[in-house]
């Protein structure tokens, strides 16, 4: 039965990963949305993913080198922005 | 009574030209592009300087100059890539995933240890940091351009010049490849 259902009624992981990025951006369908709340619902692996993604987007925005421009440039651009 | 803003540009190298140059370098992997745009968003300040009206504050108003100019730079680079720069999607092969379209063995994911202070959220991100540099060219700029720069699927074909199809197709690879090798480096630490 489970089979069944996961066969014939239930989208693939491949298409429930796919189709969680046309969610970020609120671009699926009312089928689309059911389809992947019943998948995550019941799939332990693309449920993980989609909250480790969502994770490595929110922490990406953040994201800052920790190096410094180097003296040579910065004398450069002072000099730049004097002279303007 | 509200107090309007006034631009000091002689102070501007000292305030914000690290925080400029930090911001931009992981957005364009490259320290000498990072520099010049730098000083390309100095000198458009510059030129804007009548236009500033102390609205927004002089940070604010550096750093949406900035983020126009790596826009401009990806959509540059776009333009110069040849036509195989571009991976072929249909022959991708699939990795990620059995033909039924179930997750493959080796790919599945594992539960992580959350990050929750600031140390680990830093740890975190040198790892995405890190996986995003080893990312191939148009996922990287897609990745870039959607997680870092917070643009939407519309502004990001255009400015990469890439059909929405193989947008979602990018984008869905990008985010695989990514929590992959984040998950590598997360779980060794």
């Amino acid at each position: 039965m489970m089979k069944f259902i996961k066969k014939h009624l239930m989208i693939s992981c491949r298409e429930a990963t796919l189709i969680m990025a046309k969610r970020e951006e609120n671009k699926l369908s009312f089928t689309e949305r059911l389809n992947l709340f019943i998948h995550t619902s019941m799939c332990s692996l693309c449920s993980k993913f989609q909250k480790q993604t969502s994770k490595i987007g929110k922490e990406s925005r953040h994201i800052h080198a920790e190096q410094i421009l180097p003296d040579e440039v910065k004398d450069r651009l002072q000099k730049l922005i004097n002279r303007n | 009574m509200k107090m309007k803003h006034q631009a000091e540009p002689q102070n501007w190298l000292e305030l914000y030209g690290d925080l400029l140059f930090q911001y931009a370098l992981p957005r364009v992997n490259d320290s000498m592009v990072a520099e010049d745009l730098v000083q390309e968003t100095f000198l458009s300040a510059l030129k804007a300087l009548s236009g500033y009206k102390g609205e927004a504050s002089e940070k604010n108003w550096l750093f949406s100059i900035l983020k126009n100019k790596i826009i401009d730079h990806y959509r540059k680079k776009a333009r110069e890539r040849e036509m195989n720069d571009f991976p072929d999607l249909q022959q991708l092969t699939d990795e990620w995933f059995d033909e039924e379209g179930n997750w493959a063995e080796n790919k599945m994911p594992k539960d992580w240890h959350n990050a929750e202070d600031l140390i680990e959220r830093k740890e975190m991100q040198k790892i995405i940091n890190w996986c995003k540099e080893h990312l191939k060219s148009v996922q990287q700029q897609v990745f870039t351009l959607k997680y870092m720069e917070e643009l939407d699927s519309e502004q990001i074909c255009k400015v990469l010049n890439i059909s929405s199809s193989n947008y979602w197709v990018l984008i869905h690879r990008a985010k695989l490849q990514m929590r992959d090798c984040v998950e590598k480096h997360w779980l060794k630490n």
